[in-house]
């Protein structure tokens, strides 16, 4: 996908959200109301703002003025795959964490990461993933008194 | 004088050992956050703030402040070292920093822009004391209509002056309205932009925010350019110093030229890059002709320029954000925001309400950049080491943190796929040249322009002509129409002026 693509395609998906701003603020009231502007009114102005801007965003990206360069790749090659490679680990901690709490599936996370991206030996692998999370747990948990996500098991599993 | 009795009260309030413990907590912190790419001061300060809710309102806002000393501080070890800019202001550095480091100057270029850095400080900080409270006492006077005005002139600025691209900004900035306005409204109590939909309806938190669209959109970003952090070893010998002493005494002007270039721009929102790059291009004419062509190959003045405008920028940043309550760049938009979460009221009464609150902060800039100065000199290789942290270590360790940070806030876990979701927006708003600081900015403030729009149009009962009054509304609103429409204005006042040339030429 080249940049200008993406930039149409991005304007058009705010100009969407937008338009959906727009109808739900008019539902509110946008308008006067007993006293004073209804709530809708702040929104309603905003999302006007932003969709008459979007229809401009579209259109200097289709006439080439928009400050971007236009063919360039959006994403330059062999950039995806880091991205990813980064981007879908990290949700699985996230999605591991409302089964394990944060801790835990940061460990897992982070020796999976160091393991399987990184391709460093064990040893390192342990001497980071184990002791890292720990030292955090000890440190919001006990000293700041700020609790993580448990999850489902958590609260089992790291019991001091 | 009324002003330096409230600075010793202040630096008494500061100068307490506990203070004084966590300003050099936080400055440590803040070095090692502005050092490492995808973190910047907004980021460290959004991190900690569930950590400040333990702590009282005076040591809280100086843990804040320090660690955003100390990201400036450290911003420049990365850009010198590394050529690889950690933050927008620091791009002009790596002109003549990266080549004087490579001729194996490090040391001598690290040393000149930490010193270069506090002379920006103190200037910027000699405005925050005197200046400050000054415009406060003027600011008490204003109302919802003014209160309005100026957010106008706030947003306006950002539109006309900042980022490449001014119709992405005006995009970027309504939304960031609307997701403020997200949840509950705070006038009628209805639900606004809900949907039904319960996750919605705690709205979305500007630190969430934050560390989505600067913390891991920046990761993402690192990691699709491929960065590869192969800098160039560095000690700092005695010499260094010294030889900066000198240097200092030589180019005292462009220091000096810098630092106030830097306060006067950062007076503005979003001013620290701009004024980084007008520095380091004034240092350059104003040299001969045999020093000019030295700009760019590693010339200590085009480390001085930047280095002391971007900190001196930084320091004033602070100047509305106390005075007015509209923070000047993104990281004073998180103090601020932290200001509200420990139930202050930003705005020219915290100098009535909390004197202590507001001058321990402004003494403990005094503290943190004379204490971060003497951090950073002493441990600037400590510092740039943890660049040399292997990637894959810390780029999970990075993602681990954020997601503390952004659940802290709230306890909810919503939240944290929210920063996943930020962080997309963040990587594709970059490349795509959306402006985000303003964006972080309304949703910070959308609360508090929302309120003055509607308090001044109920006061006028619907009459918009309350925004047009002399003698402070008009000429702000003025101010703020010709500054938002400037790149519109610019090319037609160019073509008018064109022409006029063209007429006079052909009589």
């Amino acid at each position: 996908m080249i940049t200008k693509t993406a930039d149409i395609l991005v304007a058009i998906i705010l100009l969407g959200f937008g338009l959906i701003v727009m109808w739900d603020s008019f539902r509110l009231g946008s308008g006067w109301g007993m006293e004073g502007p209804k709530a809708g009114f702040f929104p309603f102005l905003m999302a006007a703002i932003a969709v008459v801007g979007c229809v401009v965003v579209v259109r200097q990206a289709m006439k080439g003025t928009s400050s971007v360069k236009g063919n360039k790749p959006f994403v330059p090659s062999g950039g995806m795959k880091p991205v990813l490679t980064v981007f879908v680990p990290a949700c699985g901690m996230i999605l591991l964490t409302e089964v394990v709490g944060l801790y835990v599936a940061a460990m897992i996370y982070l020796a999976g990461y160091i393991r399987i991206v990184g391709e460093y030996r064990w040893r390192t692998v342990l001497l980071v993933s184990i002791p890292i999370p720990l030292i955090f747990y000890w440190v919001f948990e006990k000293i700041f008194l700020i609790p993580m996500p448990a999850g489902m098991f958590g609260a089992q599993i790291l019991r001091f | 004088m009324d002003i330096l009795t409230n600075l010793a009260f202040g630096l008494k309030v500061a100068g307490e050992p506990y203070n004084l413990m966590v300003a050099a907590a936080g400055l440590t912190l803040g070095i090692i956050v502005g050092v490492l790419p995808g973190l910047g001061g907004a980021n460290g300060c959004a991190i900690l703030i569930p950590v400040t809710f333990i702590m009282p309102p005076v040591a809280a806002v100086i843990l804040l402040s320090s660690i955003y000393w100390g990201s400036l501080y450290g911003g420049c070890i990365c850009s010198i070292l590394f050529n690889i800019p950690g933050e927008p202001w620091a791009v002009a550095t790596t002109f003549d920093g990266y080549p004087m480091a490579k001729k194996g100057q490090a040391g001598r270029a690290l040393s000149a822009a930490f010193f270069a850095h506090f002379c920006g400080a103190v200037l910027g900080t000699i405005a925050l004391t005197f200046f400050a409270p000054v415009l406060a006492a003027f600011a008490l006077r204003f109302g919802p209509p003014e209160v309005f005005a100026v957010m106008l002139l706030t947003f306006s600025a950002f539109v006309g002056l900042v980022g490449k691209s001014p119709i992405k900004t005006l995009v970027a900035t309504a939304f960031g309205f609307i997701l403020a306005s997200v949840g509950i409204d705070i006038v009628s109590g209805e639900l606004r932009l809900t949907f039904g939909l319960t996750p919605l309806m705690g709205g979305f938190n500007f630190i969430v925010a934050v560390i989505g669209l600067f913390g891991i959109g920046e990761i993402l970003l690192t990691v699709e350019e491929g960065l590869k952090f192969e800098g160039v070893k560095v000690r700092m010998r005695w010499s260094d110093i010294t030889s900066t002493f000198r240097d200092m005494r030589r180019y005292w002007k462009t220091l000096l030229l810098g630092s106030f270039v830097g306060v006067w721009m950062g007076f503005k929102p979003g001013g620290a890059t701009p004024a980084s790059f007008m520095a380091y291009g004034f240092a350059k004419e104003a040299m001969n002709e045999e020093e000019r062509a030295q700009f760019g190959k590693g010339h200590v003045a085009g480390i001085f320029a930047p280095e002391s405008a971007a900190h001196g920028a930084g320091t004033s940043a602070l100047i509305p954000m106390i005075t007015l309550g509209i923070p000047g760049s993104p990281t004073a938009a998180v103090i601020l925001g932290g200001l509200m979460i420990w139930g202050l009221q930003p705005g020219p009464m915290l100098f009535v309400d909390k004197p202590d609150f507001v001058w321990g902060l402004i003494a403990s800039t005094w503290y943190g950049n004379i204490i971060g100065l003497l951090i950073v000199v002493a441990f600037a290789p400590a510092f740039a080491a943890v660049l040399r942290a292997p990637f894959p270590i810390l780029m999970p360790l990075l993602i681990f943190i954020c997601a503390i940070g952004a659940y802290a806030v709230n306890n909810r876990m919503i939240d944290i796929w929210y920063m996943m979701i930020f962080g997309v927006i963040g990587w594709a708003f970059k490349k795509l040249d959306y402006n985000m600081a303003p964006m972080l900015l309304a949703l910070v403030l959308g609360d508090m322009a929302e309120s003055a729009m509607r308090q001044s149009l109920i006061m006028s009962q619907g009459s918009l002509l309350i925004f047009l009054h002399p003698p402070i509304t008009l000429p702000l609103v003025i101010a703020a129409a010709l500054i938002g429409s400037w790149p519109w204005l610019a090319p037609m006042v160019r073509r008018m002026r064109g022409k006029g040339e063209g007429q006079s030429a052909g009589h």
